[in-house]
């Protein structure tokens, strides 16, 4: 049906990538650069005095203090609009509120005198506090505040009981819905902070150009969102920034926002005047600059005798550490998804992010919905078992599925669903991993015990919408037609790894009819792209494929006037494009006309030649639905019940994407959303010690990722795509990255709990939880 | 200030001096005659230690390439390897896999292939962790210790090398010359097993496991464990009520008893509690594939 | 305090001047500009910065410059040029390897070493792969493209390009 979409290509970037020779952040080198380092808090909760920088600078070190750079709040993720946006972060901090916060910089001409002159900073602690680090100590009265004022926009708004933001929602009539009820679970889970471990630690370079722009090279997902950070902080206009997309080595939300290194190298450039290198060690990344959301959840839902969903109530409390990223939209996406996730006649909800003197907390894979999902997939397996229902079909009976309204990003993103292929992979999963077989844990015996569990769950395309909302979300595209014919694919949108922009080349090549290998996506920067806001809420394909597509579109519309000037046709309506394989080009022709054909390239030139203009588009384009791509994952796990070790055995991983773009790629995303989500389930935990040092994890040495070894290999992981096709995205596509790993937890939960019949309601689940719990906590 | 300011993963950030001795002798009178300098050989836990600063060292004396610290022989009645051999030799050496299997077992599963290239035994011994998955096979099999000072050698059982976490006999001045492993004359059985967080990682509890069996009841059994003291240990006491019991009464009893031979904490990879409980039921696991060994004949000699 | 090194990389003698606590994978990098030698850890856990020393797959950021004076290294954009090291991109590229691209170069030094081996149990090769961590992929199409490339090559031993010390 199509000639690109849904076929093989090997990525435009793969050879320079597996070669090493694709340059990262960390890779890029300016000549004359001076290198940073950062000066970290070695405290939790301190008020800092004087900050001595002579012996510093004696060693030949710049030096940048609070009192060097504007003194301005902010907030490093520009997602929200002005007005919802809360602002209590500083460049560097004079009040540091987590170990770790950066306090000062220095920038040296090697990285040895760099280090030196780090070492060589002194700082007067005036005060020390003692942290604040549980989040249901921290809201109590008499706890010190840990802001005592922020601003919301160009607002101050007191900050009451360390409580960073709250949301309250009901809808429905929970006590009926109660009263209805033959069963009724309630249960709390916790989730742990966790480390991203994106391979490629955060980093930036700075230089200034002879005019005076600014030109940054960094770690970000969104390169149009730092340009204005930086404009807002710095006060540059923004046509004298500009911020060049590099590679990235792994988000997985981690630089969703601009990270606090980007503004301190910033900081050094332009007091030095001088190109600055600030890249982060791997433990102050991991153990200084961010981690994810920490959650303790309390479910209520219930159910009656036959079968139906009656209501489901959600207590949520998020620690957030010592700033907001996103304390507020958090609150409100894990409402989305938890009101999405099925069919509640009543609701209610309550969500308080809490501050606490923790390094600050920002999105990670899947925004909440991992999370929720584990709670409610939990639950519901319950309810199902008490009313001794098959836990697949009380899902299928019960879920948000065609027709019904879908929260998004919260509430101000509905949409109304249109594809579903739940149905789809609920049978073709339960067939390949054999649910028939699946057994009650009380009929097991025996040390090493098998078990079964399901997980459905959702993500987001993107965070449109019909109304404008809260949220920024929008995105842009140019596409640009050489004189050959070949052509220039040009955007802002950064691609994390999973091959979105393979995915938008192929768009393109589609809609022009020409091969893939002849669109270039072109490295560029906030000068030469329009805005895009960020690639997070898994929108690259379905968002920035859907404005590729568009400028395409537009393209191809010039080229058929053009071809038909040439072709001396009545109409462009008149032709038809193909792709010729022979030719290996797109082929303009009059049907029944054998002499009424040209190639596209033919056409550009022609086009040049005589001074026709350039065929190109530039386009912006927002999302008007956010429809959301469904997965269902089957998990078969083994528990040795003496060293209550778990071992995957299959997974059977569906996914509902709409049209697949790119196979190879998109199963990609399909095993490592299983492998992080694995992780989360069995391994990722940051904690901390009574001083705010994160305990015990201070390197990659103990924060330990599942090996080749640990996962199940590819013989045992088999990926279902179900045949949906969504009227919104291009040529049919939803977005994928985030779907991938949201089930996975829960799937793992309800195999473990299927395999030795105890739950656990605490991530991870390591194999001395997992011990205790058989042993009955002894 | 220093903590984790000090830090630098990417750069050690510690002033050194460098120096390739080019033989034994030589590498001991810089270690005599330099104030700070440390013994280097794969790196692979020094290294880390000086971009923490848990190490402080002025000046490194590499040792890896010394052809006299470097080798793996077959004497009469013993084995010795070299201090600089590194795991990756101790792993394919046919020596090691006929004469030692326990210890090439044990080698095989240290760390990932790109450290095995690195690490030595020396190292492995020296650096003294107590989760080191040298120390239990060469405790089981009473390996001993060459260690060479411009002063002289002297011979150490490893039993007595290990003084506490990280902590040996060695003084500053010493070089562990070579670990020497006797040779028994019968047929044993043996299993080196380990739990962890991932295949690529420290021990949380290691079990190394020699068994000798005559007529069904246990003519002999060693039994070491690391990461559950404050050094590797010998589990003498279950060792000593498990010998001349018919196998599966020896295999309850060492399991029950190995409880009293070790000292368990909690830290970052695992809990007191764990580590106790498990000890146990990898006790009774390698006893098992020890035993089945024994009786397949794939034999240590 | 500077002291000079003399060693082959990636076949070619290369003499260089280095201070005596920098690492492998700082000269490589920050002194002969070899950027395809990537940090991630600087202690070993995670195999981004894997090179060949003498043949052997090895974390530069834990092996001391000094060593290495006469010894032969390789690093991935070399190998990615060998006729074996071509067959394994490929292969990667074939079957979506390839995701963030920051672990990639070290899988292709461990693939490439353990392939010149001679290790053809798929397996083995995820055994030599466990000191190489990638957060996006869940190693299932790295072992994929490990298996096609099994079948690229056949029953032949590719040459390891880089195995003999140089002294």
């Amino acid at each position: 049906m199509y000639n690109f979409v849904g076929r093989s290509f090997p990525r435009h970037d793969g050879f320079a990538k597996a070669s090493g020779l694709a340059e990262f952040t960390f890779d890029i080198e300016v000549p004359g650069m001076l290198y940073g380092r950062i000066l970290k808090s070695p405290y939790a909760f301190a008020r800092v005095g004087r900050i001595d920088t002579s012996s510093a600078e004696a060693l030949g070190a710049v030096a940048l203090t609070p009192d060097d750079v504007p003194d301005k709040l902010f907030n490093p993720r520009l997602l929200s609009v002005e007005e919802d946006t809360y602002k209590d972060w500083r460049v560097l901090a004079k009040v540091p509120r987590y170990v770790g916060e950066p306090i000062a910089a220095v920038a040296a001409p090697t990285e040895d005198t760099a280090q030196r002159a780090l070492e060589a900073l002194r700082v007067e602690f005036e005060e020390i506090y003692d942290p604040i680090l549980d989040p249901f100590k921290a809201t109590s009265p008499t706890a010190r505040p840990i802001h005592e004022r922020i601003l919301r926009g160009g607002r101050w708004v007191e900050v009451r009981n360390n409580i960073a933001a709250e949301l309250r929602y009901s809808e429905g009539y929970l006590e009926t819905e109660e009263e209805r009820s033959s069963v009724v679970v309630e249960r709390k889970f916790h989730v742990p902070r966790r480390y991203h471990t994106q391979l490629e630690p955060k980093g930036a370079v700075c230089k200034l150009e002879p005019d005076g722009t600014l030109v940054v090279w960094t770690t970000t997902q969104t390169i149009h969102n730092t340009k204005i950070l930086i404009s807002q902080v710095y006060g540059i206009p923004m046509n004298r920034i500009d911020v060049r997309k590099v590679p990235l080595g792994g988000g997985f939300g981690s630089s969703i926002h601009t990270n606090l290194v980007t503004l301190i190298a910033v900081g050094l450039c332009l007091k030095s005047r001088k190109p600055v290198k600030l890249v982060l060690t791997r433990e102050e990344d991991m153990v200084h600059d961010h981690v994810s959301f920490e959650f303790y959840m309390r479910v209520r839902a219930g159910a009656t005798k036959d079968g139906s969903i009656t209501f489901g109530e959600l207590e949520n409390v998020i620690d957030v550490g010592a700033h907001q990223v996103q304390a507020y939209p958090i609150l409100g996406t894990s409402l989305g998804w938890f009101i999405s996730l099925y069919k509640w006649r009543a609701v209610r909800y309550y969500g308080r992010s809490v501050y606490t003197n923790k390094v600050p907390s920002c999105a990670i894979r899947g925004y909440g919905a991992p999370e929720i999902t584990w709670a409610v997939e939990t639950v519901v397996d319950e309810l199902a078992e008490e009313l001794k229902i098959d836990p697949l079909e009380f899902r299928l009976a019960n879920y948000r599925g065609k027709g019904e309204i879908f929260w998004g990003q919260g509430p101000t993103v509905k949409s109304v669903i249109r594809s579903d292929g739940v149905p789809e992979l609920m049978a073709r999963g339960s067939e390949l991993i054999g649910w028939k077989r699946r057994e009650s844990p009380k009929v097991k015996t025996g040390r090493f015990r098998r078990g079964i569990g399901v997980g459905r769950g959702f993500h987001t395309s993107g965070a449109g919408g019909p109304l404008s909302g809260a949220i920024i979300d929008y995105t842009g595209a140019i596409v640009k037609v050489n004189e050959d014919g070949s052509v220039d694919y040009i955007t802002a949108l950064q691609d994390h790894g999973g091959g979105t922009l393979d995915a938008h080349a192929k768009i393109i090549a589609e809609e022009l009819k020409i091969p893939p290998s002849r669109v270039r996506i072109v490295w560029s920067g906030t000068s030469t792209t329009v805005y895009d806001v960020c690639t997070h809420a898994s929108r690259g394909v379905f968002a920035g494929g859907e404005a590729a597509r568009r400028a395409a579109l537009e393209v191809k519309k010039k080229v058929l006037e053009y071809a038909s000037r040439i072709l001396d046709a009545v109409s462009p309506e008149a032709l038809r494009i193909e792709y010729d394989r022979e030719l290996d080009d797109a082929a303009i022709f009059v049907e029944g006309a054998p002499d009424k054909r040209i190639t596209l390239s033919e056409v550009a030139r022609t086009a040049w030649q005589r001074n026709w203009g350039s065929i190109s588009a530039s386009v912006s384009y927002r999302a008007t639905v956010a429809p959301p791509s469904f997965t269902v994952y089957f998990v078969e796990v083994e528990v040795d019940t003496e060293t209550g070790v778990v071992r995957p055995i299959k997974v059977v991983a569906g996914a509902d994407v709409g049209t697949v773009i790119s196979p190879e790629l998109a199963a990609g995303q399909i095993h490592g959303g299983f492998a992080i989500g694995w992780s989360w389930a069995v391994g990722d935990e940051v904690s901390y010690l009574e001083n705010g040092v994160p305990a015990h994890r201070m390197s990659l040495a103990d924060y330990k990722l599942p090996t080749s070894m640990d996962l199940p290999s590819d013989d045992d992981f088999v990926v279902v795509f179900a045949s949906t096709y969504e009227p919104y995205g291009p040529f049919g596509a939803k977005g994928l990255g985030e779907a991938a790993s949201n089930p996975v937890i829960a799937a793992v939960a309800n195999a473990i709990y299927n395999a030795i019949g105890v739950r656990l309601y605490e991530i991870p689940m390591t194999p001395e939880r997992i011990l205790r719990a058989i042993k009955g906590g002894d | 200030m220093l903590s984790i300011n000090a830090f630098n993963t990417y750069r050690i950030p510690q002033q050194l001096k460098y120096f390739k001795p080019g033989n034994l002798q030589e590498a001991l009178e810089i270690l005599e005659s330099v104030e700070g300098a440390k013994v280097i050989a794969g790196g692979t836990d020094l290294v880390v230690d000086l971009k923490y600063r848990r190490v402080e060292a002025r000046a490194l004396v590499d040792i890896s390439r010394l052809s006299e610290l470097r080798f793996i022989k077959l004497g009469d009645g013993y084995v010795e390897i070299g201090s600089a051999a590194t795991i990756r030799e101790i792993a394919e050496s046919g020596v090691v896999k006929e004469k030692l299997p326990l210890l090439a077992e044990a080698a095989e599963s240290l760390g990932s292939w790109q450290i095995r290239n690195l690490a030595t035994v020396g190292g492995n011994l020296c650096t003294a962790s107590p989760a080191a998955d040298t120390a239990p096979p060469l405790l089981a099999y009473d390996a001993e210790l060459e260690l060479v000072s411009s002063r002289g050698v002297r011979i150490v059982p490893l039993g007595k090398f290990f003084t506490g976490p990280k902590k040996t006999v060695i003084e500053r001045a010493e070089i562990l010359r070579s670990v020497r492993v006797p040779l028994t004359p019968r047929t044993y059985g043996w299993c080196f097993i380990k739990l962890r967080r991932t295949s690529f990682d420290i021990a949380k509890v290691s079990v190394a496991v020699l068994l000798r069996v005559e007529g069904g009841f246990v003519a002999d059994v060693r039994i070491a464990l690391g990461s559950v003291a404050p050094t590797p240990v010998r589990a003498r006491s279950a060792e000593k009520l498990a010998i001349g019991l018919k196998f599966e009464d020896a295999v309850r009893v060492a399991s029950e008893r190995v409880a009293g031979d070790i000292s368990p904490i909690d830290d970052a990879r695992s809990t007191a509690w764990y580590r106790l409980q498990t000890s146990k039921v990898l006790v009774k696991d390698a006893m098992w594939r020890a035993y089945e060994r024994f009786l397949g004949a794939g034999a240590w000699r | 305090m500077e002291m000079r090194i003399r060693f082959r990389l990636n076949g070619v003698v290369t003499e260089v001047d280095i201070e005596p606590h920098e690492t492998l994978l700082n000269v490589l990098r920050d002194k002969l500009k070899v950027k395809s030698v990537k940090y991630g850890c600087g202690i070993g856990e995670c195999g981004s910065c894997t090179v060949l020393l003498d043949g052997d797959p090895v974390v530069s950021c834990l092996v001391m410059a000094a060593k290495v004076d006469g010894s032969e290294v390789a690093t991935p954009d070399y190998i990615a040029q060998t006729e074996l090291g071509k067959a394994i991109v490929d292969s990667m590229l074939e079957e979506g390897a390839v995701q963030c691209g920051y672990c990639i170069p070290g899988f292709l030094v461990t693939i490439y070493a353990a392939l010149a081996r001679g290790i053809r149990d798929v397996d083995e090769m995820r055994k030599a792969m466990v000191g190489n961590i990638c957060r996006c992929t869940g190693y299932v199409n790295i072992v994929r493209a490990v298996k096609k490339t099994l079948k690229r090559i056949g029953s032949q031993t590719p040459r390891n390009a880089v195995e003999r010390p140089f002294r």
